[in-house]
């Protein structure tokens, strides 16, 4: 049994690894950065809301966060590449940890709500404090440092370099992704997600593992976090704001819920739509919106079913015709 | 701190704290009733403030723009229901939850494309320009004429539903929807009702809220945490629970803008941490 799954789970990483190959010939390099920033954040949103259960409202609070401690560490302190990194993934966990704490106190609506209303005090926060963020101005001057490792020190000066940086950077939480949600530890997230009441009586502490599983995903927010304020150079006030959060989970969603695969997905369809139509119209807001309702009016099953549906649809199509030369 | 300053504080909170609780019950009576927050309650208070500013434009001036307002947008509630809200019931509420969120872009968008960017001030009507002398401190008449209004209303609110045969309908439908419905009342019709009440009741809100705030685009989005805080301060369903807390968020939040101004709006979720450690259930939440 184990050999055929692993087979298929090569043929993933060979089908992956084109991907990346492929992508920053197919939009501008910068975009092909962004869509592996942003699936690296929606990972962590997809243990969470698909693995889990729990829909966070609120993952630019950590995606925030990250950015600006990534990057205050970069501007204030020089730090290495490497140490700016888990600064952000630290910041993003420690934040996730104090909010999930209360936010998982109460499970649904009101998870959802708390995680947004949490995200929205920090972008307040962000936007007034201007000392420390640059408020609506932005952080700038935000250092790319070099890989280093060991004695290797490889500059990041271009835009390829840094794509291929953080592609590896995104196979190496990707791996890390697919063993937390085949561990143990995921089985009990998706039995939680399944029948928490039973996960309950079976004797496993429910909170504990929303709560571990909110932290990871503040993990992966707040390095991506990072990566994003790199980017440009510059941490957006956007970084920390709902409608970030709402692209997430919207990324999720249409990659389809609770698929590995799916935030990958989800992440290039969005950031290629609003690179395709923002040469149209500038209100990136207004087609979010309009593709959420289509999508939750018509497509629930994001991408993946509009897939099958379609799939689905030229069978039975060839199905018909085949019955139809047979009859004649 | 001095005596008029602190006592205008909290004139302030409790004028903004009835907006709060405003929108603190028709979310309520939404998500009692539908399960569902409705991430689209910010966008429909900012669509009541422009169309109470549109319509304050005519012949009959503000007046007519508060009209506009609750029934404009407790029209585009009961549509939103209808003709969206509706297709869902029986699928995850997640997915109610991301087709208010998408339709509260849009109405966003709307409004920069309609009414442009840029902030817009209002002047109260002439009748309640100026001030007031209380005594202690000299108090604007418009906010002191809004704290009438919101208390006004947010009793009628209360007597709606606790005294009225439909408001017992909507109570019945919270308490236990399958029973209602079983006991042959059209919950569906509450259902639209309910979104529609709720929906009027953000619109007037916003409405009452132009003259003191002014117009923005992002109104919607800035009102909606509190909004939720106080849902959740409150306690699920608990319609008085909201009430209180709108009271308590608005008065905490302005109190702190004359201690320390940077920290007021942090402060509101500080005291909504604290509640939910404290209180998990909400003030006066049940379940």
């Amino acid at each position: 049994m184990a050999r055929p799954g692993r087979q298929r789970s090569l043929r993933h990483l060979a089908a992956l690894l084109a991907f990346a190959a492929a992508l920053p010939f197919a939009v501008r390099p910068v975009v092909a950065v962004e869509i592996w920033i942003f699936a690296i954040a929606a990972m962590g949103l997809n243990l969470i809301f698909g693995y889990t259960g729990m829909l966070s409202f609120g993952q630019a609070t950590f995606f925030g966060l990250g950015a600006y401690a990534g990057g205050l560490l970069l501007v204030h302190f020089q730090v290495p590449l490497f140490a700016a990194l888990a600064g952000g993934a630290l910041a993003g966990a420690l934040a996730a940890a104090a909010i999930g704490y209360l936010c998982i106190q109460r499970a649904g609506t009101y998870f959802i709500m708390l995680t947004f209303g949490f995200n929205q005090m920090f972008y307040f926060i962000a936007y007034k404090w201007t000392a420390l963020t640059g408020g609506d101005d932005g952080l700038p001057n935000v250092p790319r440092p070099p890989a280093t490792l060991g004695a290797a020190s490889i500059p990041l000066n271009t835009t390829v370099r840094y794509y291929i940086f953080v592609t590896v950077v995104f196979f190496v939480l990707f791996a890390a992704m697919q063993r937390i949600v085949e561990s143990p530890l995921g089985m009990i997230l998706q039995a939680i997600r399944e029948r928490p009441e039973r996960a309950a009586a079976v004797g496993y502490n429910t909170k504990l593992y929303r709560w571990i599983a909110f932290v990871i995903a503040g993990a992966y927010a707040g390095l991506a976090g990072v990566l994003y304020g790199m980017m440009f150079g510059i941490v957006p006030l956007d970084a920390i704001s709902f409608i970030t959060s709402g692209d997430m989970v919207f990324m999720v969603l249409i990659g389809g819920v609770g698929n590995l695969y799916g935030p990958i997905l989800g992440a290039t369809g969005l950031k290629w739509l609003s690179e395709v139509v923002s040469v149209l119209w500038k209100r990136w807001p207004m087609i979010l919106g309009a593709a959420l309702v289509i999508v939750v009016l018509f497509l629930r099953g994001g991408l993946v079913e509009a897939w099958v549906r379609a799939r689905g649809a030229v069978a039975a199509r060839r199905a018909a015709r085949g019955a139809g030369a047979e009859a004649a | 701190m001095n005596l008029p300053l602190f006592v205008g504080a909290i004139l302030n909170g409790l004028a903004t704290g009835g907006i709060y609780a405003l929108m603190g019950v028709g979310l309520s009576v939404i998500l009692g009733l539908l399960n569902l927050p409705n991430f689209a309650h910010g966008a429909l208070y900012a669509v009541g403030a422009y169309l109470c500013y549109a319509a304050a434009a005519g012949p009959f001036g503000f007046w007519a723009g508060i009209v506009a307002a609750t029934l404009g947008v407790a029209a585009l509630g009961g549509l939103i229901e209808l003709l969206g809200v509706r297709r869902l019931y029986g699928s995850h509420p997640d997915y109610v939850l991301l087709l208010t969120f998408g339709l509260s872009l849009m109405l966003t968008e709307v409004i920069i494309l309609v009414w442009g960017p840029i902030g817009i001030t209002f002047q109260p009507p002439p009748i309640l320009a100026g001030g007031v002398d209380l005594g202690v401190t000299v108090y604007p008449k418009y906010r002191l004429a809004i704290l009438a209004a919101t208390l006004l209303l947010v009793l009628a609110t209360w007597l709606f539903l606790e005294r009225t045969r439909y408001g017992a309908i909507i109570r019945a439908g919270i308490e236990d929807r399958d029973m209602a419905s079983a006991l042959g009342i059209n919950i569906r019709r509450v259902f639209t009702v309910a979104f529609a009440a709720g929906a009027g009741l953000a619109g007037l809100g916003g409405a009452l809220m132009v003259p003191v705030r002014g117009l923005l685009p992002a109104m919607g989005s800035d009102i909606l945490p509190f909004a939720f805080v106080v849902v959740v301060l409150g306690g699920l369903g608990s319609l008085p629970g909201a009430i209180l807390a709108g009271m308590l968020v608005g008065v905490v939040q302005s109190v702190m803008t004359v201690i320390w101004a940077p920290g007021a709006d942090a402060s509101v979720f500080a005291l909504m941490s604290l509640g939910i450690a404290v209180l998990p259930q909400g003030l006066l939440g049940k379940r």
